[in-house]
């Protein structure tokens, strides 16, 4: 077993022995759903159906639903999708990054940032689904064998890539986390009475029997699977910044963009898991395991990746003028001076300047003020997004065609859709799943679990 | 010999033995073990299972459902006995010719299958060159028009023509008096079946050029408007006349005028424009001055007095300057210079003639011996009329080819006298203002019906021939001029044939080869009767310069003006036609006030116009007559005036004119006024036109103009104005610059330069790599080259930008070729038209970087200030679609191969294959991919405005091109149907496709040449001299996109100091 310095902050706080994690994870389960999640459930259902009506209505009545026009021919759609990816960063790199770099805290917050990213990433697949004009045809993306001779995909083509992306990183994030979930609804099965629930636990678990050699294979496949999820977690977001940095519009053709992406994506998705995690602690009592040590880590992780994100928008600037190009110039003196200003003094204030709060010792370990900071954060890289796609397009080259993008009711209903949806998913995950990795949990319990280390200083 | 045969079935049956009795009794012939099965005990244990049950409900449900689903039956009916000169999928063009009263053309008409589905100008014998203008091209729409009435009418109901015919007859032959009151006829047959009718004939012009015809009547003794001859013309000073869009028979006019501004000639004619409202003419003068209405006499009678030796008084000095700068120039080039002012008032049209005269441009320029036979209306006699019918004394009025309910300036006189006419007859196509008004409409045929000759000058005469049967119970006009006058032959097709051949009888029909070459070529020689008029009689200007002197304006002046689309109303049903953008305002399906700045800003209106962005509406006040309408901020609007288009607010009382004529909301729906009725697009205009000793001034010269607190969207095509210094996108110079340098190589000259980047390479050679280094930017590639350069075919397109007037022809030509969907206000409104091809306009702007910087203003706040076009801007059009990039950025894009590289340097969009994720438009630098957001030819949205909605208008539709489907790309695609067609020409004759017989719908469309077609590879085609030419260059050539299309620098003929 590890050992761990003993004046380190302890990971598992009160005097918890193996039943009480157990207890403290499964009970939820077992017991009748509480009347906070009722209620919760059905508001954000009620958001989802009118989210899910307003992509009928969309896909029925075709995309001029939304407020596109000839100029700015992306918009929110898009700006979702990048969005929805960007919040999908935070639970592989949290489970592959962190487990290849022996993070022992990852484990309190790693099933429910995992789930997250699958609801995320769930999320962002419908908006490149949605936004076509043609979605009976979507399946012409994927390269299959058809009667039409050598018609084939464009492999140049950015968007392709994005397929594969997507879709790579959706289904190796999916298998990560169903195999983290294996012990532990054995677990559950274990230990739930009603025959129903037992059977399905029991399909769910694979017939895990808790035996050294499944623990042995359980651990090498999550090492198999984190290295391949690691360069995943870049290689993602690094395509879909492709679509903008491989084209001729000013202002997305960057080359910084790849890993400005990416630490934004980490950015946003650290700043969603903040902001799920510390209702569900709250709404769990789940305290003793995810506490101010964690989201001071998480806290850490956001000043990073907020300052690599910040360091990358300066340079764009500098970069823009220093290149002499009078597209680019104008294109980055539009968007802080032009129709759109305010969004992007939104974005610089959400993405540049709230992260720097976190430099303080008070406000990293203020529960509140976190809570406040990371709902700005995502707000701030909603808006950033918005202002690459949108005032980019909105004033390209010929300034005959320069216009304006006007957001319609449709184009809002989708989007609180999709929150909708995403809550919907992340409720019944936090109603039916273990929220925290119990099983992984136990292991750190002796290393790093309050009473024990008191015993150390004993 | 009857039948007695009798064949058996064998032996027993002849023999009839009693077994073949019984068998033959029974039904089978061996019993069947019916008790046996039912005797069967297992039988009742044996059940339906459930499973059978269900398969069998299941089946039955599909079944009946199957069987209640209704198969669509499409009707197409063969030709029994097919016309030998229909071939079903191949084209056939009729030479014809068109004439509203405003416009002049000869065309080709293209019909596929038996309809008329496209107008073009007849090139090969057509006046003007056969130029046509986009009003001309959009008329192949009207004849599918719902609210073209199906038959004869009696108020308001159906009727048959023999009734309608008894009535008016009667009436005529009643003691009453009989009018026919119609717009200029200029067709010798119809003037004479009219005065086979025995009645009264008055004509009058909607747009009335009375007084110049006054003025020539009272100078030199022919009262007729001139023919102006603009080729000949190299300087050409106009005041406030919109020569290339609507003044007199402008489609003559425009190919003249570009004939002379083509600098590689070595010359350029100079223009200048003395106007209050930016006219389209006006954004194509090398000196434009704003002035007002009332001064326009006074600038006729400046540029007399300089050319007389004198000053300029009594106006500012920079008008006065400008004004003694058109007089040099024209006394520089006597003879060969026009001076020509679009006002109705006589005094000025007086001193214009005396200026011409002293200039000896009659004779030369100006010819008064072959006058033109147009706008011969009578303003004092159509005054008079209306009067008598006030006052009871006319009992029959036939109105032909006219709208006076609608477009008299005294409509509403008319009207009221209309009402006491006992028989009023109209013979318009549709219901519309003045036809609701008459007791009978007895429809006239649409001109594509319809057979006619016309003659706009002696010794020619135009034939109009029908290209398809009467759609409906229609007659020619001339038909019932002759069935009402009780002619023994009543057939109007012999009546116009004896006109020519007197011994014509209807069984000669192909006898008469002339008749039918003539009719090939749309044209024959006509009667050759010249006038005489006296050239150098002495004109008497004192008078008239007095009159003008003591002209003034008020604070606010207005002016109203024809539009290159809506014409003076004829159109304003016409979708095509609506769509198309103003080409100076470039806002579409609309009406407004144009407004200087600075009177916008003292007045408090919004002057930015976008979707959001409403315009303020203003109200207008003339005399005792009110109207509101938004205001729209001009750049070259003089301050002190504001301008008005005529040709709106047609159907203000719900009159049936068509679906488009109508305004839609936010769902396509018609929007109702109060009272019930649809409202209509502007408000009338011909109401707010002065009057001067009897003729209709086109203006008035104290109005008042206040805010109101109402807005009101306008759709602009484009919100943008300026190019904001962007020399690649937009190259200009002046033409004693371009001469300078006139024979510098490509690339190499000031106003052309190739944009070249620094290279870390040696490329000058001179030892050392630094800043000089440059290599052009054609040098760099980051793909493989497409294999089209010198291989096969490489089609390409050149556009001039000085000859490019913006007119606009080749945006609704594209429109109806490319069947490109109609979209309607809210859509544009949207940014979302679905033009192939649009016309850039772009002001100059007073602001530039370099200014910024020498007056020490920001980067930024530099920026802002060349978003403000100048007070009094020169403007550039510039023609934009698909330039068809070797280096396509939205081919390498589409993640589904739609839109590819075709191996003739075409970019082809594949619209089947198209999943509209619209990256490629996103990725078009022009910004010319256009998305299908909705499903144009079904939603309802788009039922009033788009054509492919009804079963008649669909007809307009060219069977060559796709209907697009909801949700895929579309854009130029450089007219590929015509190019392949332009190719199996080509080969079924064995030969080569030789430059000018492929031609896009646009170049066929442009009135100045401005653009061609052609294939580059062709050493010998005209596209590639142009290609070559130093003034050719590549839009945004920087990016390396290399275009297929290339540019022409604009050559403006100013001074460099003062371009």
């Amino acid at each position: 077993m590890q050992k761990e310095s003993a004046i380190r902050e302890p990971l598992i706080l009160g005097h918890k022995t193996y039943k009480d994690i157990t207890d403290d994870v499964v009970g939820p389960i077992m017991g009748p759903a509480s009347l906070g999640w009722k209620i919760l459930i059905t508001i954000s259902s009620i958001i989802a159906i009118y989210g899910i009506g307003s992509i009928l209505y969309l896909i029925s009545t075709g995309v001029g639903v939304w407020g596109l026009n000839k100029t700015v021919g992306w918009a929110w759609d898009i700006t979702n999708f990048v969005w929805w990816v960007g919040i999908g960063h935070a639970g592989t790199l949290i489970s592959a990054v962190l487990l290849l770099f022996r993070q022992k805290w990852r484990m309190a917050i790693n099933r429910s940032a995992e789930a997250m990213t699958i609801f995320a990433v769930i999320m962002a697949a419908v908006f490149p689904g949605i936004h076509m004009g043609r979605i009976w045809l979507a399946y012409y993306v994927f390269p299959l064998p058809n009667q039409f001779g050598s018609l084939w995909v464009n492999f140049n083509s950015p968007l392709l890539w994005d397929v594969f992306a997507i879709s790579t990183y959706f289904s190796v994030s999916l298998v990560f986390w169903y195999v983290g979930l294996i012990p532990d609804f054995a677990t559950i099965r274990d230990r739930v009475t009603k025959p129903f629930a037992k059977k399905m636990y029991g399909i769910m678990s694979f017939g895990w029997s808790g035996r050294a050699k499944h623990w042995n294979r359980f651990e090498e496949l999550s090492l198999v699977l984190a290295g391949i999820a690691t360069p995943l977690v870049f290689s993602v977001h690094s395509i879909v910044s492709m679509d903008f940095a491989t084209s001729v519009i000013p202002g997305w053709h960057t080359t910084i963009f790849p890993p400005y992406f990416v630490s934004g994506a980490v950015f946003s998705g650290f700043a969603m898991v903040q902001t799920l995690l510390l209702v569900m602690r709250k709404a769990y009592k789940l305290e003793d395991y995810i506490h101010v040590k964690h989201v001071e880590y998480m806290n850490i992780v956001i000043i990073v990746t907020g300052s690599i994100v910040g360091v990358a928008y300066l340079t764009e600037l500098f970069i823009s003028w220093y290149s002499g190009v009078e597209y680019e110039s104008y294109a980055f003196i539009n968007r802080f001076s032009g129709p759109y200003k305010a969004a992007y003094w939104t974005m610089m204030t959400c993405n540049v300047i709230s992260p720097q709060l976190f430099w303080f010792k008070k406000i990293r370990r203020s529960l509140v003020a976190t809570f406040i900071l990371s709902i700005v954060v995502n707000i701030g890289m909603w808006f950033e997004r918005y202002v690459i796609i949108v005032t980019s397009l909105h004033r390209d080259y010929l300034p005959s065609s320069w216009g304006e993008f006007i957001p319609t009711a449709t184009d809002v209903g989708i989007f609180i859709g999709t929150l909708g949806i995403f809550l919907t998913l992340f409720l019944a995950f936090t109603r039916f799943f273990p929220v925290l990795a119990l099983n992984e949990l136990k292991t750190i319990l002796k290393s790093s679990g309050e009473s024990y280390k008191n015993e150390q200083v004993k | 010999m009857a039948n007695t045969k009798k064949y058996w079935s064998g032996l027993d049956e002849l023999d009839g033995t009693a077994a073949f009795q019984e068998i033959q009794s029974k039904e089978f012939q061996e019993q069947i073990p019916v008790d046996k099965f039912l005797a069967d005990e297992k039988l009742n244990s044996t059940t339906t299972g459930r499973r059978d049950f269900l398969k069998f409900m299941g089946f039955s449900l599909t079944a009946a459902t199957l069987a209640a689903c209704e198969t669509p039956v499409i009707k197409s009916i063969p030709y029994t006995n097919k016309p030998a000169e229909i071939t079903p999928g191949v084209a056939n063009y009729y030479a014809s010719s068109y004439y509203d009263g405003l416009d002049y053309a000869n065309i080709l008409v293209k019909t596929r299958e038996g309809r008329p589905i496209f107008v073009k100008g007849n090139a090969a014998t057509g006046l003007g060159a056969g130029k046509v203008n986009a009003r001309v091209i959009g008329s192949v729409m009207e004849l599918y028009d719902k609210a073209r009435l199906e038959g004869p009418t009696k108020n308001g109901e159906a009727t048959t023509w023999s009734e309608l015919d008894a009535a008016v007859s009667a009436s005529m032959n009643g003691n009453g008096r009989a009018v026919v009151l119609s717009n200029t006829i200029v067709s010798p047959s119809t003037r004479k079946a009219i005065e086979s009718l025995g009645a009264e004939h008055i004509q009058y012009d909607a747009i009335s050029y009375s007084a110049l015809r006054e003025a020539q009547a009272a100078s030199f003794g022919v009262n007729a408007v001139p023919h102006y001859d603009f080729s000949k013309a190299n300087v050409v000073v106009s005041i406030a006349a919109d020569f290339l869009n609507s003044w007199l028979t402008a489609t003559q006019f425009a190919p003249d005028y570009a004939s002379l501004r083509n600098p590689n000639s070595g010359s350029q004619s100079k223009h200048f424009q003395f106007e209050s409202v930016m006219s389209m003419t006006g954004t194509n003068a090398d000196v434009r001055t704003m002035i007002s209405p009332s001064e326009e006499g006074k600038v006729a009678a400046g540029i007399l007095s300089v050319l007389k030796g004198g000053t300029v008084s009594n106006l500012d000095a920079k008008l006065s300057a400008r004004i003694k700068a058109a007089a040099n120039a024209l006394s520089g080039s006597k003879g060969e210079s026009l001076l020509i002012a679009g006002t109705n008032d006589l005094s000025t049209q007086t001193i214009v003639a005396a200026i011409n005269q002293l200039l000896g441009n009659y004779g030369t320029t100006i010819d008064l011996e072959r006058p033109s036979q147009a706008y011969r209306g009578d303003e004092s006699a159509a005054a008079q009329l209306i009067a008598d019918m006030n006052s009871g004394k006319v009992s029959t009025l036939i109105t032909y080819g006219c709208n006076p309910s609608y477009d008299m300036p005294n409509a509403q006189a008319f009207n009221s006298g209309l009402a006491k006419v006992s028989t009023s007859v109209s013979m318009n196509g549709v219901a519309d203002e003045t036809a609701s008004r008459s007791t009978f409409v007895a429809p006239d045929h649409h001109y594509l019906e319809s057979w006619n000759d016309l003659s706009l000058r002696a010794g020619r005469i135009d034939l109009v021939q029908p290209a398809i049967e009467p759609l409906f119970n229609t007659r020619a006009a001339q038909e019932s001029f002759l069935v009402w006058s009780s002619a023994e032959n009543s057939d109007w097709y012999t009546f116009l044939r004896s006109q020519y051949n007197a011994a014509y009888t209807l069984d000669a029909l192909y006898s008469d080869s002339d008749w039918n070459s003539a009719i090939h070529d749309g044209n024959m020689a006509g009667n050759d009767v010249s006038e005489s008029p006296n050239y150098a009689a002495p004109i008497e200007t004192s008078l008239a310069e007095r009159k003008v002197s003591k002209v003034t304006g008020g604070d606010m002046e207005l002016v109203t003006y024809v539009k290159a689309t809506a014409g003076a109303g004829q159109h304003a049903a016409n979708p095509f036609l609506q769509e198309t953008p103003d080409p100076v305002s470039k806002v579409t399906w609309d009406n407004y006030v144009t407004m200087s700045k600075s009177d916008m800003v003292a007045l408090g209106l919004n002057t930015y116009i976008a979707q959001e962005d409403l315009a303020t509406v203003v109200k207008v006040t003339v005399g005792d007559k009110q109207i509101e309408l938004p205001a729209f901020m001009q750049p070259g609007q003089k301050p002190g005036t504001i301008g008005i288009a005529l040709g709106y607010g047609r159907g203000s009382k719900g009159e049936k004119i068509g679906q488009a004529a109508y305004q839609t909301g936010e769902k396509g729906q018609h929007l109702m006024l109060d009272s019930g009725l649809p409202m209509p697009i502007g408000v009338n205009a011909f109401p707010l036109t002065s009057n001067s000793e009897g003729n209709t001034i086109y203006a008035n010269y104290d109005v008042n103009v206040e805010a109101t607190d109402r807005e009101y969207p306008l759709a602009c095509t484009q919100i943008h104005n300026t190019y904001m210094g962007r020399d690649s996108v937009v190259r200009e110079t002046s033409f004693d610059s371009y001469l300078a340098e006139a024979d510098k190589p490509k690339g190499k000259a000031s106003w052309n330069m190739a944009h070249a980047l620094n290279v870390h390479d040696d490329t000058n050679h001179d030892g050392v790599i630094d800043a000089r280094d440059k290599e052009n930017t054609s040098e760099f590639d980051l793909w493989h080259s497409h294999p089209v350069k010198d291989v096969g075919h490489r089609w390409g397109m050149t556009i001039d930008l000085t000859t490019c007037t913006g007119c606009s022809a080749c945006v609704t030509a594209c429109s109806i070729e490319n069947n490109v969907s109609v979209v309607g206000k809210d859509e544009v409104l949207r940014h979302r038209d679905m033009h192939w091809i649009r016309i850039d306009r772009y002001y100059a702007s007073d602001f530039s970087l370099e200014k910024g910087e020498e007056e020490g203003v920001g980067v930024i706040s530099s920026y802002g200030l060349m978003e403000d076009p100048a007070e009094n801007p020169q403007t550039v059009h510039m023609p934009m679609m698909c330039q068809h990039c070797n280096h396509a950025p939205c081919e390498t894009v589409c993640p589904v191969a739609a839109t590819t590289h075709s191996n003739e340097g075409l970019n082809q969009m594949t619209y089947n294959r198209c999943i509209g994720t619209r990256y490629c438009a996103n990725n078009c630098p022009y910004k010319v991919r256009r998305f299908n957001w909705f499903n144009y030819k079904g939603n309802s949205k788009f039922e009033n405005v788009n054509p492919a909605h009804d079963s008649l208008a669909r007809m307009v539709l060219n069977p060559d091109v796709t209907v697009r489907a909801r949700g895929v790309m579309e854009k130029c695609s450089m007219c590929v149907q015509r190019i392949q067609s332009g190719k199996l020409e080509a080969k079924k004759s064995g030969s080569a496709i030789n430059d000018g017989e492929i031609v896009t719908a646009c170049a066929e469309a442009c009135p100045s040449n401005a653009i061609a077609f052609g294939d580059l590879n062709d050493t010998g085609s005209q596209v590639r001299a142009i290609s070559e030419n130093n003034r050719s260059y590549h839009a945004l050539e920087e990016i390396g996109v290399q275009p297929n299309v290339f540019y022409m620098t604009k050559v403006r003929n100013v001074d460099s100091n003062e371009a």
